[in-house]
C-alpha cells in the first residue's frame, strides 16, 4: 500500500461519534487520532504537498475539549477508491474506544471545503433543571457575554445566534435540545451559551460546568430550512 | 468494582484533561477480570499496577513501560494496567475532592491492585513515587504495609542503588525486567491463591529470585555517620544481588503494538530498540556499565519489527533506540531495509544517536526529505586531556572531519554538548570548550570560502550541564564540584563565548547539587525523602517545582548535609551503599578505570579489545561474540 501524492482525489465524507472519555482529547489531538487510525488501517490518505506534508483530512467543525458528539462530519482525501461502507469498516476497528465512524458516503472533490457549509449545530444539553431557564433566555431581546479578545474584555451579544424557536420542548426538565448558529461565520460555543445562563438566569454554575454537552447533529442551508451535510457539495 | 468517578467540571478544570481518561488504542481491557470483580468483588488473575512517576506524557513515551505492559498481559493469569502521576493542577483537585489515584485502563483505586511497580528512570522522580503511593492511599512504608496491601516493587536504572528510597519499597528489581517480572508475577499469584497469608514469607521467597532485592532484609550499619555495609536480618538474604539480563534480545517479546496514546506526547513516534549496551565505556555514563554486556538484535528481526509496529501504530516517525546507534553492526542493512519498507508511506525514520560521519549524513539526507536538522556533537570535555581522563573516544580531528562534511553538505546548524566538573577539571579544560566553539565557527566560513558556498550565519549552540558521579562507573568514588565552583565556570565560559554565532546555554546547578545526593545516597535519606514531600516536594524533575531550599533544610534537620554525600568515597577503605548489588562489572575493574582515568590514559571499546571488565558471567553478547 502505498501513500502518495496524487493530483486526483476520492474523498470519503463520514459522520463520527465521539463519546465519553474521548471527549477530552482537544481537536488537534483528535486529527492526530483519525490520523493514525486510517494508516493503521492502510487506506491510502493523501498528504499536501510541501515541507510538511500533512494528512488531507478536513473536520467540518472543530469539537470542544468535553464536548460529545453523534454527528460531526470529516472529508478524508484518498488517493484510490475506496467504498464509503468499505473505508469504515476497516477504519473503525482502528479508532480509540468512543470514536467510531459511521453514514459514510463517497463524493466528488468537493467544491466548497465542508468548513464552509456547515451553519447550524443541534446540541443537547443534560443538567439538573436546565430545561427551562434555557428556554427562558430565546424570549430575551438580547443576551450580553463577556468575550475576550486581544486581551480586551468585549461585551457582545449571543441572542442572534440562538435560533429562536428551535427548542425542542423536552419532557424531561434536565434535558434542553436546541439549534444554534455553527460554522465559520457565525459560530456559539455550548460554554459560552451555559455562563450566559448562569449570568442571565443565575443558574447554578457548578452544574453548567457539569453539564454533559452533546452535538446532536451539523446541517447546511439557512434555519428552518436545514440541509443535510451529507449531500452538500 | 469500584471505579473511580471524576466530575467533567473537575476534567475540564485541569490543564490537558485527555491525560486523565485512558481509552487509548492498544490499551489492554481484560474482560474476564473485570466480570468477576463485578460479580464478586474480587478475581483470580494478580492485578499489576504499573506506574510512572511523571506525568503521562512522559511516561507513555517510555519504551520500559510498554515492554513490561505486553510481558505482564501476555500472561494469561495477570492484568497489568496503567498509573501516571497527575499533573499539578489534577494533584490539588483530587486532593481537594477526595478523589484516589486510580488506573487509566478500569479506572481502579491503586490499592485495589495486588502489585504496585514503579519504573525508576530518574532520581528526581523519587518524591512522585511518595505523591503515587499517598494519593493512592497505600502506605509509605513497607514495614507499615499489610497482607492486603499491595506489594509495592520497582525496577530501572535507578534501583540499582535504591537506598535512598529503600523504605518505601517491598521489592526492589535489579536490571532487565522481562522474564524477572514475569517470575515475580507467578508467586505473587500462589501468594494470592493462597489467601494473601504471610508477607513476610512472600517478600523471602521473592528475595530468592536472581535479582531480586528485598530491602527489609537488610539493615544498614554506621559508624560515626559513615556508611558501613548492610547487615543482614535474615539467613535466606542473599549476599549480593546479581541483575537479570535477557541473553537473547530476539527472542524476548517487543511491544509491536503498543499503547498509542489519544494525546500528543513527548515522543510521539514508534520505536525500535536496536540493541542495549554500549562499547565505548566512557568513565562518567552509568548506562554503558550497568547495560552491559553489549548485546544486538539481529537486523531481520529489527527489520520485521519495524515494518510491524509502523503498520500497527499508524505512526509516521520511527524512532530507532539505542546508546550510540553508530555502533549497531547491521545499521546499514536495518536502515536501507526500513527506508525501503517505507518507500511511499510518508514515515520517517530517526536515529538520535548517531556519531556523525559520511554515512549518517547520507543517511540524514535520506531520512528527511525536507529541511536539515540540526547535527548534535558530545565532545562532553573541552580538552583532549580530559577527554582521554573520561574515555570519551573522541577527538578533536574527529569532530572536525564529520563537521567539514556536514558543513560541505550545507548544514550550518551544530549542537555540542559539555560537562562541567568532571574530575580532575582545570579552568584550562573549560577554556577548551569556548575554543571548540570559536575552532568551528573558524571551520564553518573556512569550508564556505574553500567550496564556494554562500556562508550563511552559522547556529552555533554549546550547551553545558553539570557532572554528577554515579554508582556503578569507575567515578562513583569523585567528590561532585561545589556549587561555588559551578557557577565559577559557568560564568568563567559565559565570559569566553562572544561571538554572535555561538550561543551558550547553561543549566540549574542546584538540580544537579541535590540529583548527586539522591544517587549516591543511603537510608538515611528515606526520612529526608519523606520529608521534603511532606513539605511540599514534589515533580523535583520540573526546575519550576523543584526546591532546593527545602531540600537543604531538611538534610540539615536529620543532621545530614550536602558535603556529606557529594564530598564521595574513599576508594580504598569505605563502603558504598550499592556495594551489595552485583551489575556484572567488577569494582575491581571500576578502580583500575579510575587510576587510568587520573594517568588520562584510555580504554578501547570492548568490541575492539576485552578489557575484562567482568561482564563475561553472563555469557551473552559482545563478550562471546567473534572477534
Amino acid at each position: 500500500m502505498t501513500r502518495q501524492v496524487h493530483r486526483t482525489e476520492y474523498v470519503v465524507r463520514c459522520l463520527f461519534e465521539r463519546v465519553g472519555d474521548a471527549s477530552f482529547v482537544g481537536h488537534l489531538d483528535l486529527m492526530h487520532t483519525f490520523d493514525r487510525a486510517v494508516r493503521r488501517a492502510e487506506m491510502p490518505i493523501m498528504y499536501t504537498q510541501g515541507y510538511n506534508p500533512r494528512p488531507m483530512m478536513v473536520f467540518a467543525l472543530p469539537l470542544g475539549v468535553g464536548i460529545d458528539t453523534l454527528g460531526d462530519y470529516v472529508d478524508i482525501s484518498l488517493s484510490r477508491l475506496v467504498d464509503a461502507e468499505e473505508f469504515m469498516k476497516k477504519v473503525n476497528p482502528n479508532l480509540p474506544s468512543g470514536v467510531r465512524l459511521y453514514g459514510g458516503i463517497n463524493i466528488d472533490e468537493p467544491k466548497n471545503s465542508l468548513m464552509s457549509v456547515v451553519t447550524t449545530a443541534m446540541y443537547r444539553i443534560k443538567a439538573p433543571g436546565i430545561r427551562d431557564p434555557l428556554m427562558r433566555l430565546f424570549e430575551k431581546e438580547e443576551i450580553k457575554v463577556e468575550k475576550r479578545s486581544k486581551g480586551k474584555t468585549v461585551e457582545t451579544d449571543i441572542r442572534p445566534l440562538l435560533l429562536s424557536g428551535a427548542q425542542k420542548m423536552s419532557s424531561d426538565p434536565d434535558i434542553c435540545e436546541l439549534y444554534v448558529c455553527a460554522g465559520s461565520v457565525k459560530n456559539l460555543r455550548p460554554d459560552v451559551l451555559l455562563s450566559a445562563l448562569c449570568r442571565h438566569e443565575e443558574y447554578d454554575e457548578e452544574l453548567a460546568q457539569n453539564a454533559v454537552i452533546t452535538r446532536l447533529a451539523l446541517f447546511g442551508g439557512e434555519y428552518p430550512r436545514l440541509l443535510d451535510i451529507k449531500g452538500l457539495l | 468494582m469500584d471505579q473511580v468517578k471524576i466530575s467533567r467540571r473537575d476534567l475540564m478544570s485541569v490543564e490537558s484533561p485527555g491525560r486523565y481518561v485512558g481509552g487509548e488504542f492498544g490499551s489492554v481491557i481484560k474482560e474476564n477480570v473485570i466480570k468477576q470483580l463485578e460479580e464478586t468483588g474480587s478475581c483470580r488473575e494478580v492485578r499489576c499496577a504499573f506506574c510512572f512517576p511523571d506525568v503521562y506524557e512522559i511516561g507513555m513515551s517510555n519504551l520500559a513501560m510498554q515492554i513490561l505492559y505486553k510481558c505482564l498481559n501476555d500472561m494469561e493469569e495477570c492484568w497489568c494496567e496503567r498509573v501516571f502521576s497527575p499533573w499539578v493542577d489534577m494533584d490539588a483537585v483530587m486532593r481537594k475532592n477526595n478523589i484516589e489515584l486510580y488506573s487509566m485502563e478500569s479506572k481502579s483505586p491503586l490499592k485495589d491492585f495486588d502489585i504496585v511497580a514503579v519504573t525508576l528512570g530518574y532520581e528526581m522522580c523519587y518524591t512522585n513515587v511518595l505523591q503515587i503511593l499517598d494519593l493512592g492511599r497505600i502506605p509509605f512504608r513497607s514495614k507499615d504495609r499489610k497482607e492486603n496491601d499491595p506489594i509495592v516493587m520497582c525496577g530501572g536504572p535507578c534501583a540499582y542503588n535504591i537506598e535512598p528510597m529503600a523504605d518505601f519499597f517491598d521489592v526492589a528489581m535489579m536490571g532487565e525486567g522481562e522474564e524477572l517480572i514475569v517470575e515475580v508475577t507467578k508467586i505473587v499469584k500462589r501468594y494470592k491463591d493462597n489467601g494473601k497469608k504471610d508477607r513476610m514469607e512472600l517478600l523471602r521467597e521473592l528475595s530468592a529470585l536472581e535479582g531480586v532485592y528485598v530491602p527489609c532484609l537488610y539493615e544498614p550499619v554506621y559508624d560515626n555517620g559513615r556508611y558501613k555495609g548492610l547487615k543482614k536480618l535474615d539467613e535466606c538474604a542473599p549476599d549480593k544481588i546479581r541483575k537479570r539480563i535477557i541473553k537473547d534480545l530476539d527472542k524476548v517479546p517487543y511491544p509491536t503494538r503498543p499503547v498509542i496514546p489519544n494525546i500528543r506526547i513527548i515522543h510521539d513516534r514508534a520505536c525500535l530498540e536496536i540493541f542495549r549496551g554500549c562499547i565505548r565505556g566512557c568513565r562518567f555514563c552509568q548506562a554503558g556499565f550497568i547495560y552491559r554486556p553489549v548485546r544486538e538484535k539481529s537486523p531481520d528481526t529489527l527489520c520485521r519489527q519495524g515494518i510491524e509496529i509502523e503498520h500497527n501504530t499508524g505512526y509516521d516517525e520511527l524512532g530507532i533506540l539505542s546508546l550510540s546507534s553508530s555502533d549497531y553492526t547491521g545499521l546499514k542493512e536495518l536502515t536501507d531495509g526500513l527506508l525501503d519498507a517505507f518507500e511511499g508511506r510518508h514515515t520517517s525514520l530517526s536515529l538520535p544517536s548517531l556519531r556523525i560521519d559520511n554515512f549518517a549524513l547520507d543517511l540524514m539526507e535520506k531520512v528527511s526529505k525536507t529541511r536539515k536538522s540540526g547535527l548534535t556533537f558530545a565532545p562532553e570535555a573541552g580538552t583532549q586531556r580530559l577527554r582521554d581522563v573520561i574515555n570519551k573516544g573522541i577527538c578533536e580531528d574527529d569532530i572536525m572531519r564529520s563537521l567539514r562534511l556536514a558543513f560541505s553538505g550545507g548544514w550550518s546548524t551544530v549542537k555540542l554538548y559539555f560537562m562541567l566538573g568532571l574530575p580532575t577539571e582545570t579552568m584550562e579544560d573549560v577554556k577548551g570548550i569556548a575554543d571548540l566553539a570559536y575552532k568551528i565557527e573558524r571551520l564553518y566560513f573556512d569550508v564556505c570560502r574553500e567550496q564556494g558556498i554562500k556562508a550563511r550565519k552559522p547556529e552555533i549552540t554549546v550547551s553545558t550541564s553539570m557532572y554528577i558521579p554515579k554508582p556503578f562507573t569507575p567515578f562513583q568514588w569523585e567528590r561532585q564540584n561545589t556549587k561555588e565552583e559551578f557557577l565559577e565556570k559557568q560564568s568563567y565560559l559565559r565570559s569566553l563565548i562572544k561571538s554572535r554565532n555561538i550561543k551558550y546555554i547553561w543549566h540549574d546547578v542546584e538540580t544537579s547539587l541535590w540529583e548527586s545526593v539522591l544517587a549516591r545516597g543511603d537510608r538515611r535519606l528515606c526520612d529526608v525523602i519523606e520529608e521534603g514531600y511532606r513539605k511540599g516536594c514534589f515533580y523535583d524533575a520540573w526546575d519550576d517545582h523543584f526546591k532546593y531550599d527545602v531540600w537543604m533544610e531538611t538534610l540539615h534537620e536529620h543532621g545530614l548535609t550536602w558535603e556529606m554525600f557529594a564530598r564521595g568515597f574513599d576508594v580504598d577503605d569505605e563502603h558504598l551503599p550499592w556495594e551489595h548489588i552485583d551489575v556484572g562489572v567488577n569494582m575491581s575493574f571500576f578502580r583500575k578505570e579510575r587510576e587510568k582515568a587520573y594517568n588520562e590514559q584510555i580504554t578501547p571499546p570492548c568490541r575492539e579489545k576485552c578489557s575484562g571488565c567482568g561482564a563475561q558471567c553472563f555469557k551473552a553478547g559482545e563478550c562471546y561474540a567473534p572477534k
